[in-house]
């Protein structure tokens, strides 16, 4: 029978044609919004979003804003629970909500090889550590850029030499461009020789965060720069917040697609089976179980809808990993990535979508009634 | 017993404020190998009474069992179930389906049975030879003649090897040489293949080829003919039929 779904679906080809096509676009979409929710999800949820605490000047946002005095990591790292510091300087394009952020991080080389979890794809540590303007570039950046190992380029008052671009198991990280500190405190216009923009607190295995962030509150009160210690999480959370109402407004949007999916291969689908009305009143005439005509037309939506659903799908997880792209905010980024959940929603919504579409004409075709249905012309 | 049997049956219908009664209390018995036609006037219930022996309708009052089964008493999967496996019926606009080919629409029937691929095949084969399309068998049935499509609505309707078939005015869509055609392969297929044929239709020469014929006026049997007079010589006989 399925030699019968399948040409029933040809026979209309135009109409399968353009609901299979809405299904891709609105899929598309779903995916995009969906790795959007889980770069926001990760970036505060990760492994290091609960172990890594953020020392900010208390009361600033943006990165430009934020001045605390490099010598406090000497200072932090004598808090019980604390296993090393890293002072970042922190520059970037845009304060602002972006699609195009560029983050440049300024810290210590050793420090960067040794606690971030990257991997240079290509270029090497050695000409990082050796050469002041050096760059090691995220590989989302250097995708969305076409930068590469060797390349030239400037933003503002930043020129930079790629000495390597690298990978990370955390998406976020590739959305960054990292220097030394000293090259980013003595950029022009920067002006900000021995001060950083953050401190990034590492802690111990049994250290508890809360208690250790305000313990470093405390101890930096009577300091030049009152400060404010979150997780690193919370902290990127609260950086993002603008977005993260947006992202959680996004959602919705996610829901609207699903939602347009429904209704567009539940029309097709109605309109197939009223079309098919004395059709269907042959095959029962012939023999054909209701529950069979049943699951004949759950068996066309659901096709339609994966078939468009996977597409979209497809599509969407394409274009994530081509495109590389982020959104930013304040110094902080959300890493659009494809990923094998992503792949298995999409589908797992594409066949319950087609499902839920094609009840009510299956219930349509195995009502039927029959006599009436075959007089009709 | 006979193979088709109706007791008591009554049907009516709303129309507006008005009830039409098409059959009232009918009784009827169709004995195995029997060919039965069906006449009278439109709207006097003829058809109503072929979809009832179908159950592809549902009776007010009354009975019928067909091979031993009450079908009056069968859900709707049930009765699908029973005309799969005991019913062919031949539709009066054939009612092919538009996009399987004549081969496709005549193994439809098989495909509900519990049969082998090649079981399948050589039935589907069989039924084509029998009403002589087997050279158009890939063809679909908008690149049939009006003939040919009923041939092949006749082939889907034996394929399955039903105990009766039923047919809805078979020759009322096709000219008179064709319908001369249909009417000959229909006597051959109750003589030889000893198929119980009950066929509703309004042209006498049809209803002469039935071996009893049957009036129905305002939901009652007016009059009963015996032995029916052939029409028509049977052909030489193609394989289906030596099975």
């Amino acid at each position: 029978m399925i030699a019968y779904v399948l040409k029933t679906l040809w026979r209309h080809r135009t109409r399968t044609l353009l609901t299979v096509t809405g299904a891709a676009v609105a899929m598309f979409v779903f995916c995009f919004v969906g790795s959007v929710q889980e770069g926001l999800h990760r970036l505060t949820n990760g492994a290091d979003a609960d172990r890594s605490l953020i020392v900010f000047q208390e009361n600033r946002f943006c990165p430009t804003s934020s001045r605390l005095p490099e010598d406090y990591s000497r200072k932090i790292k004598e808090v019980p629970g604390v296993r090393d510091v890293m002072p970042i300087q922190v520059w970037t394009n845009n304060c602002r909500a972006s699609l195009d952020i560029v983050v440049f991080n300024g810290a210590d080389p050793e420090q960067i090889q040794r606690s971030r979890p990257i991997k240079l794809t290509s270029g090497d540590w050695s000409q990082f550590k050796s050469q002041r303007d050096a760059a090691i570039v995220g590989r989302n950046v250097a995708q969305r850029r076409g930068l590469k190992t060797g390349d030239q380029f400037s933003i503002g008052e930043i020129s930079v030499k790629v000495a390597g671009v690298f990978e990370s198991t955390v998406p976020s990280e590739e959305n960054l461009i990292y220097t030394s500190l000293a090259f980013l405190q003595y950029t022009r216009g920067l002006d900000a020789a021995g001060l950083v923009t953050q401190h990034e607190v590492m802690l111990t295995d049994d250290a508890e965060p809360d208690r250790v962030a305000a313990e470093i509150d405390e101890m930096l009160r009577s300091g030049s720069v009152a400060t404010k210690t979150r997780r690193k999480g919370a902290f990127q959370a609260s950086t993002l917040s603008d977005l993260v109402d947006l992202i959680g407004f996004a959602h919705w949007l996610g829901y609207a697609c699903v939602g347009l999916v429904l209704s567009l291969v539940a029309t097709t689908t109605v309109m197939s089976v009223q079309d098919r009305i004395k059709e269907y009143a042959v095959l029962q005439t012939i023999g054909v179980r209701p529950a069979r005509a049943m699951r004949l037309v759950l068996a066309e939506s659901t096709l339609l809808c994966l078939v468009g659903g996977v597409a979209g799908t497809m599509l969407a997880l394409a274009a994530l990993g081509i495109g590389g792209f982020a959104i930013g905010a304040e110094g902080a980024t959300i890493a659009f990535r494809p990923s094998l959940g992503l792949a298995v929603s999409g589908t797992i919504v594409s066949l319950i979508v087609g499902v839920a579409a094609g009840l009510a004409p299956a219930i349509q075709a195995a009502t039927v009634p029959i006599v009436n249905s075959l007089r009709q012309a | 017993m006979a193979l088709v049997e109706l007791r008591g049956v009554s049907k009516s219908f709303s129309k507006g404020d008005e009830t039409i009664t098409p059959l009232d209390n009918v009784d009827m018995d169709i004995e195995s190998g029997e060919f039965v036609s069906l006449m009278g006037p439109s709207g006097t219930g003829k058809s109503t009474l072929l979809n009832l022996v179908s159950g592809i309708d549902r009776v007010d009052s009354g009975t019928i069992t067909v091979a031993g089964t009450e079908v009056t008493k069968l859900s709707r999967s049930r009765l699908a179930d029973w005309r799969a496996a005991n019913l062919g019926y031949i539709f009066q606009t054939h009612n092919l389906i538009p996009v399987l080919t004549a081969y496709e629409n005549v193994e439809l029937p098989t495909l509900l049975l519990k049969l082998s691929s090649a079981q399948r095949r050589q039935r589907v084969e069989l039924a084509l030879e029998a009403v002589g399309l087997s050279d158009r068998a890939d063809h679909y049935p908008r690149q049939l003649s009006g003939g040919q499509e009923q041939r092949v609505g006749i082939a889907r309707a034996i394929v399955a090897h039903p105990k009766v078939v039923v047919a809805d005015e078979p020759t009322g869509s096709l000219d008179t040489e064709t319908s001369e055609q249909v009417q000959v392969l229909l006597q051959r297929l109750n003589k030889e293949l000893d198929i119980t044929m009950l066929i509703v239709t309004h042209d006498t020469d049809v209803a002469q080829i039935a071996s009893r014929q049957l009036v129905l006026d305002r939901g009652k049997f007016l009059e009963k003919g015996d032995e029916g007079s052939m029409s028509s010589q049977p052909q030489p006989t193609p394989h289906l039929f030596q099975q």
